[in-house]
C-alpha cells in the first residue's frame, strides 16, 4: 500500500531522451495500466521506480518519501521483468522462494505460499525443473510467481502475460487483480493487450515517446481520447479517420468530406466555417442502414466468429464496420452506414487534439 | 603444375582430418606419449653404476616407494601445500576479482597491472622471495617481524615451521593475479539480470554472493581449481631454489623429491616410479574434482 508520485521525471540514455517532462500519481491501491507504442519507455519507468535505473531529472516519491536515491533493496518493490530475468542456477521452487529464503522466513511457511503459487500458475509439475528446462510461458510464470509470495508496497508488472496462450491469460488476468485486491497492493501493469488494459485497470496511462499523453479510466480514454494518437492507440479494430472540414448551415455545424456530410452535436456550433478537422468514428459505432449518411465501396469481408468487419472505402479513406454476424452483404457493392453525432470523435488537423 | 597443385588440393582438402591434426599428434607422441611410456618402463629397471647401465629389477621400485619414509613425507608437504596453496588463492582471488570488478576509473588499469606477475619465470620469483625473506635484510622479514609475525631468532625460510609459508607467499604472490584474471573473465561475462531481481527479492550483497555469484562461476572456478591444482601438485620451482628442500627436508615435495632420487642419486628408476605416483595421484584427484563439479544447470 503505497502511493507513488512522479514530478518532472525525466531520463536520457547519453543522447537518447528516453523519458520527458513525466508528472504522475498513483493512488494507494490503485491498478495503473502503462499503455504505449513499443519504445516509449515504459519499461524504463517500471526500472526507475524499482531503482534499477537512476532517475536522470525530477522526483520519485513513493509513499511521500523522495526515493531517488534509495537503494532498490530498501524500496519494497516487487517486478515482473520483461525478460523475466529468472535465477538460471535455481530450480524452479528455489526461484518463487528466494524473496522468502533471503528474508528467512520459516521453511513451512515459504513451502506453503511457494505451492500455493505454483498451483494457482499452474507450475507444480515444474518446481524441480531449472529455468532452462521450461517453454516460455513457463518461465514467464515462475517470474509471476516471484512476484506473487512478495508481500510488497508496490508491484510492478513488464508485459507479464505476453507470452501466455489466450486462455491462461484470461485466467491469470483474474489473478493478478485478485492478488492486487488481496494485498491492498499498488500496481503498475505494462502491457500491450488493449483487453488486459481495459479490464485490469483503475486507471490507464498512455505514453508516447517518453511523455504522458493521456491519463483517465479505460472508459474515459475510449471515449473521450484527447488527442488522435490516443483514440488511434486504444480500441481493437482501430479507429477511423476521415480528413474534412467543418461547415456551418445556419445554427448547425456539419462535418464534410467529399460527398459526405454528418451533423455535428450542438456543442460545436461556435467552431468557425472552413476548419480543417480529422473525423474519428470507431467500427463498433456504426450500424449498417440503407438511410445512412456514410456510403462504402465493400470491398473485404472479414468473419471474426462474433461478428463480421466490413472493410470499406468511404471517400477515398480506409473505412471499418464492425456488424452483426450474418447480415446480408456482398463485396463489390456499396453499403450505408448510420452514426450517431455523440460518437464522433473532432481533433484539430493541425495539433490532432480533441475539440 | 596445375596437376599436381590439384593433387595438393585433395590432400589438403578442408574435409580430411587427418593431415591437420598430424603435427599435433606427432607432438603428442613424442613429448607425452613416448615420455610417459619410458618412464613407466624406467620404473622397473634401475640405474648400476657399476654395469654402467640400466638393469630390470621387477617391481623392486614400487616396494621401496611405499615402504619409503621420505616419500611419504614429502607427499604430505606436498598435499599440505597444494590445499593451503589452492585455498589461499582461491579466497584471496575471488575477493580481489570482485573489487576489481567494477567499471570505475582505474580499474582497467589495475586489472592490467595484474598480468604483471605472471610474466615473471618462477625461478626469478623464486630468487626474489629469497632475497626478500633474508633474516638480515629482507624486506617481508623485517615487514613480518613489525607485526610480531617473526622473530629474529626464526628466519622463515631456515625454521621448519615456517619454511614452507616462506615459498607460500612466493606462490600466492605469483599466482594469485591468475585466479583474479580468469574469475574476473567469468564475473564480467555474467548476466545482470538475476542480480537486479535479487537485488529486488531483498537479497543481501553476501546474499547474492552465495546464491547467485557462485553458483554462476561454479565452472569457471572449477577450470581454474583444476589449472591451478595441477601446477600446485607438481610444484618445484619454488622450493628448489628457496629453500632446497629444506631446512633438513621439511620442504620436500614429491617433484623435488624425484628429481633428488634421479639427478643427484642418480636413481633413475626411482625417480621414475615416484613421478608415476605422483601423475597418477593428480590424475586421481582431477578426475574425481571433474566429477564432483560437473554441475548442472
Ligand atoms: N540502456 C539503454 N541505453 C540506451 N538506450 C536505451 C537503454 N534502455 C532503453 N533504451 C531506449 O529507451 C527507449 C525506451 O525503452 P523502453 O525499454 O523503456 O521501451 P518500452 O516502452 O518498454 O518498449 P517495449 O514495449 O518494446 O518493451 C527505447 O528507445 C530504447 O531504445
Ligand atoms: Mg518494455
Amino acid at each position: 500500500m503505497a502511493t507513488v508520485e512522479y514530478q518532472k521525471i525525466g531520463k536520457s540514455f547519453g543522447t537518447v531522451v528516453v523519458l520527458n517532462d513525466l508528472d504522475l500519481t498513483i493512488n494507494e491501491g490503485e491498478f495503473v495500466v502503462l499503455l504505449g507504442a513499443s519504445g516509449c519507455g515504459k519499461t524504463t519507468l517500471l526500472r526507475m521506480t524499482a531503482g534499477l535505473e537512476t532517475v536522470g531529472s525530477g522526483n520519485l516519491s513513493i509513499d511521500g518519501r523522495r526515493v531517488n536515491d534509495v537503494h532498490p533493496r530498501d524500496r519494497d518493490i516487487a517486478m515482473v521483468f520483461q525478460n523475466y530475468a529468472l535465477y538460471p542456477t535455481m530450480k524452479v521452487y528455489d526461484n518463487i522462494a528466494f524473496s522468502l529464503q533471503v528474508a528467512k522466513r520459516p521453511e513451512q511457511e515459504i513451502r506453503a505460499k511457494v505451492d500455493e503459487a505454483a498451483s494457482v500458475l499452474g507450475l507444480t509439475p515444474y518446481l524441480g525443473r531449472y529455468p532452462k528446462e521450461l517453454s516460455g510461458g513457463q518461465r514467464q510464470r515462475v517470474a509471476m510467481g516471484r512476484a506473487m509470495v512478495r508481500n510488497a508496497k508496490v508491484f510492478l508488472f513488464d508485459e507479464p502475460l505476453s507470452n501466455l496462450d489466450a486462455k491462461l491469460r484470461a485466467h491469470m488476468r483474474v489473478e493478478i487483480r485478485q492478488l492486487h485486491d488481496r494485498l491492498a497492493a499498488t500496481t503498475i501493469y505494462v502491457t500491450h493487450d488493449q483487453i488486459e488494459a481495459m479490464t485490469m485497470a483503475d486507471k490507464i496511462v498512455l505514453m508516447h515517446e517518453g511523455r504522458i499523453i493521456q491519463v483517465g479510466k479505460p472508459d474515459d480514454l475510449y471515449d473521450i481520447p484527447n488527442s488522435k494518437y490516443v483514440a488511434d492507440f486504444i480500441g481493437s479494430p482501430t479507429m477511423n479517420f476521415l480528413d474534412g472540414q467543418l461547415r456551418r448551415a445556419g445554427k448547425k455545424v456539419q462535418f464534410v468530406c467529399g460527398d459526405l456530410k454528418l451533423s455535428l452535436p450542438a456543442g460545436f456550433s461556435d467552431q468557425q466555417d472552413g476548419r480543417r478537422v480529422i473525423c474519428g468514428i470507431r467500427p463498433a459505432d456504426v450500424t449498417l442502414s440503407a438511410k445512412g449518411e456514410i456510403t462504402g465501396e465493400l470491398s473485404l469481408i472479414e468473419k471474426t466468429g462474433a461478428d463480421m468487419q466490413l472493410h470499406t472505402t468511404v471517400e477515398n479513406h480506409e473505412f471499418v464496420a464492425i456488424v452483426p454476424r450474418g447480415v446480408d452483404v456482398a463485396a463489390g457493392t456499396s453499403v450505408h452506414f448510420a452514426v450517431q453525432a455523440d460518437k464522433l470523435h473532432i481533433f484539430d488537423a493541425g495539433t490532432e487534439l480533441r475539440i | 603444375m596445375s596437376q599436381s597443385s590439384a593433387m595438393q588440393g585433395r590432400f589438403w582438402s578442408f574435409d580430411r582430418a587427418w593431415p591437420w591434426l598430424l603435427p599435433m599428434v606427432a607432438m603428442l607422441l613424442v613429448f607425452t606419449v613416448y615420455p610417459l611410456l619410458y618412464n613407466i618402463w624406467l620404473s622397473f629397471h634401475e640405474y648400476a653404476p657399476l654395469k654402467r647401465r640400466l638393469v630390470y629389477v621387477g617391481f623392486e621400485n614400487w616396494q621401496t616407494l611405499f615402504a619409503d619414509a621420505r616419500m611419504w613425507a614429502s607427499l604430505g608437504v606436498t598435499l599440505f601445500y597444494f590445499v593451503v596453496v589452492l585455498i589461499i588463492q582461491l579466497v584471496l582471488g575471488m575477493a580481489l576479482a570482485l573489487l576489481l570488478d567494477s567499471d570505475d576509473p582505474g580499474m582497467g588499469f589495475l586489472r592490467g597491472v595484474l598480468t604483471l606477475t605472471l610474466v615473471v619465470p618462477p625461478a626469478i620469483t623464486g630468487m626474489m622471495f629469497l632475497l626478500m625473506e633474508d633474516p638480515e635484510f629482507g624486506v617481508l622479514s623485517w615487514f613480518l617481524e613489525q607485526i610480531g609475525l617473526l622473530t629474529s631468532s626464526t628466519p622463515i625460510l631456515a625454521t621448519p615451521a615456517t619454511a614452507l609459508w616462506g615459498v607460500v607467499l612466493a606462490d600466492v604472490w605469483q599466482w594469485t593475479p591468475f585466479m583474479v584474471l580468469i574469475f574476473l573473465a567469468g564475473l564480467r561475462s555474467l548476466p545482470p539480470e538475476p542480480y537486479e531481481a535479487a537485488t529486488l527479492d531483498g537479497a543481501s550483497a553476501m546474499q547474492i554472493f552465495r546464491r547467485i555469484t557462485l553458483p554462476l562461476m561454479n565452472k569457471v572456478i572449477a577450470v581454474a581449481v583444476l589449472i591451478r591444482g595441477i601446477d600446485l601438485f607438481r610444484m618445484f620451482d619454488y622450493v628448489f631454489v628457496m629453500t632446497s628442500g629444506g631446512p633438513g627436508t621439511t620442504t620436500y615435495t614429491l617433484s623435488l623429491y624425484a628429481w633428488q632420487q634421479t639427478f643427484s642419486f642418480i636413481k633413475w628408476g626411482y625417480g621414475a616410479t615416484i613421478s608415476l605416483l605422483a601423475l597418477v595421484i593428480i590424475l586421481v584427484i582431477a578426475n574425481l574434482f571433474i566429477y564432483i563439479a560437473k554441475v548442472r544447470w
